[in-house]
């Protein structure tokens, strides 16, 4: 009788090369596996269709009910629509490890959690980026807007914080999920949160004081302001501070998102739930 | 099926499906939730503009409310035969004596009817939160209105419903298909308003004359008469134009031996 051994790997799993690995395969895998929409027949649909549609209906709405031109609620909405891609796509990528039944495989490889966690944000990233230009192409062949050129630099830095930071909601939301029966629930939940507290339609001076303190520890509301700043014609100096504190509340949201899933899967393995649905 | 049996399907399939909308959370969201976001970002949006769009809270609360109805008919039509087909119940329901048209009518009702729901509550958070004045200038039509909004809605989701099978990811069409509808029928932005080219195409779309019919009973100047009308009429279109599709769906789906494939 011989005893199993586990095949030789040729990485030790404890190293930064294998963190490395976790991190960048483990991410770009965890895209087209457990992102449901990573399909044109949805994706087109879904994160090209519906972000041209939401762009055109708040620029009416916007000019129509309010003096402002229709530029200013194309850049809140061709900001904001990053969230489809951001916080969906990071709720799908995490809590679908649970109902796709890889969960418990997952937490059995000794894989570093930090570059398993991380390596996800990549994607979506890249995602929410792609979805915000297309919006941001549209809004300036159709509704007006205009970058000031020495600035586009600062937006495009604050695009891309703000895409971080509402991914990294979106990882918290997808470590909730894990617990939840419908994950998707708080995905829209956050998605129309951002629509009406963050500034995207309504400055947030206009909202009531209980909206803009909400409004204040959520993702998109420095980003925001930063990009329609620097659209301006804002330089660093005058937005650095914005797109730093949106940093700082991505970042913020990030480690929330890492804390409750190792807690969870701590949680899940002392009451034996890991795969309980 | 004699007509007093046909009623009894419809009315008991449209219960059944408001109670199991009922436990959805996603429909929870859509339905309650959705419009009071949205009527309140409309509300500040039109507070913003100092009034000058001239548009009551009535105005905006009715909108919103719609605008939730729009999404319920659009996810709980959309998705109709596909979940039967999830659920293992289409062969059976295709296959039972009762026409299984009607089923699909009892269906798509109960998915509008669970969104007037929405309604309900948007007016609710008016009242309550931003003491809204609920008045109607011709009470004895909002019944008439309500009724005509709820069949055109409903026969434009059976509609939906046979049509959007069709199509693998009927939820991604759901997703396509929510902001253009309430762009162009009207439920926050008046028609009027909008370009030339998109007035025909919002005449053809039972929300435009549902929200008009409900609008006109409550804060409009003459009676909805013409909205009324228009929606008892494209209700018929409507139906007639999903059922020549719904005998095409099945009998491809019989003929390729698909009915139960996802």
């Amino acid at each position: 009788m011989t005893a199993l051994t586990a095949p030789p790997t040729r990485i030790a799993p404890n190293t930064l090369r294998a963190a490395w690995r976790v991190f960048w395969y483990g991410g770009r895998m965890s895209y087209g596996m457990l992102f449901n929409w990573a399909r044109p027949s949805i994706y087109i649909p879904t994160l090209i269709g519906g972000p041209t549609f939401q762009l055109f209906f708040f620029a009416a709405l916007g000019s129509y009910a309010t003096d402002r031109s229709p530029a200013y609620f194309a850049i809140g909405n061709a900001v904001q629509v990053s969230a489809l891609a951001g916080v969906f796509g990071m709720t799908m990528a995490i809590a679908n490890e649970r109902w796709f039944g890889t969960l418990p495989a997952l937490l059995a490889t000794p894989a570093n959690r930090v570059a398993v966690f991380a390596g996800r944000f990549m994607p979506f990233i890249v995602n929410g980026l792609l979805v915000s230009l297309y919006a941001f192409g549209l809004g300036v062949v159709f509704l007006g807007v205009r970058l000031a050129p020495g600035s586009i630099a600062v937006a495009a830095l604050a695009l891309l914080v703000t895409v971080f930071s509402c991914t990294a909601i979106g990882a918290l939301q997808g470590a909730i999920s894990l617990r939840l029966r419908d994950g998707l629930f708080g995905a829209n939940l956050v998605t129309m949160a951002i629509l009406l507290f963050c500034g995207v339609n309504i400055p947030l001076h206009e909202l009531p004081g209980w909206m803009q303190v909400v409004g204040n520890i959520l993702p998109f509301t420095h980003g925001v302001e930063a990009v329609r700043q620097a659209a301006d014609g804002a330089g660093f100096r005058q937005v650095g501070w914005l797109i730093g504190v949106e940093a700082l509340v991505g970042i913020a949201y990030a480690v929330l998102a890492f804390a409750l899933f190792v807690l969870l899967e701590r949680s899940a393995r002392r009451h034996a739930t890991l795969d309980v649905r | 099926m004699t007509p007093g049996r046909t009623v009894r399907l419809i009315w008991f399939v449209t219960w059944f499906n408001v109670r199991i909308l009922l436990a959805s959370e996603f429909f929870i969201l859509t339905t309650f939730i959705a419009p009071l976001i949205f009527a309140t970002l409309a509300f500040f949006l039109f507070r913003s503009g100092g009034g000058t769009a001239g548009q009551t809270l009535l105005y905006v609360a009715l909108g919103a409310g719609m605008m939730g109805v729009w999404s319920t008919t659009l996810f709980g039509c959309g998705g109709a035969i596909a979940w039967q087909r999830w659920e293992g119940t289409l062969e059976l329901l295709v296959n039972a004596p009762s026409r299984y048209d009607y089923i699909l009518v009892g269906q798509t009702l109960g998915a509008v009817v669970f969104g007037f729901y929405g309604i309900l509550a948007t007016l609710a958070w008016g009242v309550l939160l931003f003491g809204m004045p609920i008045e109607a200038t011709y009470p004895l039509i909002l019944p008439l209105s309500l009724l005509a909004a709820i069949v055109s809605l409903g026969s434009l989701g059976m509609l939906i419903a046979t049509t959007f099978v069709l199509y693998r990811h009927a939820n991604a069409l759901g997703n396509l298909l929510e902001y253009p509808i309430w762009l162009i029928t009207g439920l926050l932005v008046p028609v009027a308003t909008l370009p030339w080219w998109v007035h025909p195409i919002s005449w053809l779309l039972a929300p435009t004359w549902g929200m008009e019919a409900i609008r006109g009973a409550t804060i409009g100047a003459a009676p909805p008469t013409l909205a009324i009308a228009m929606c008892f009429v494209l209700a018929v279109v409507y139906y007639i134009a999903a059922r020549v599709t719904l005998v095409f769906v099945l009998a491809k789906a019989r003929r390729d031996a698909t009915l139960s494939l996802q």
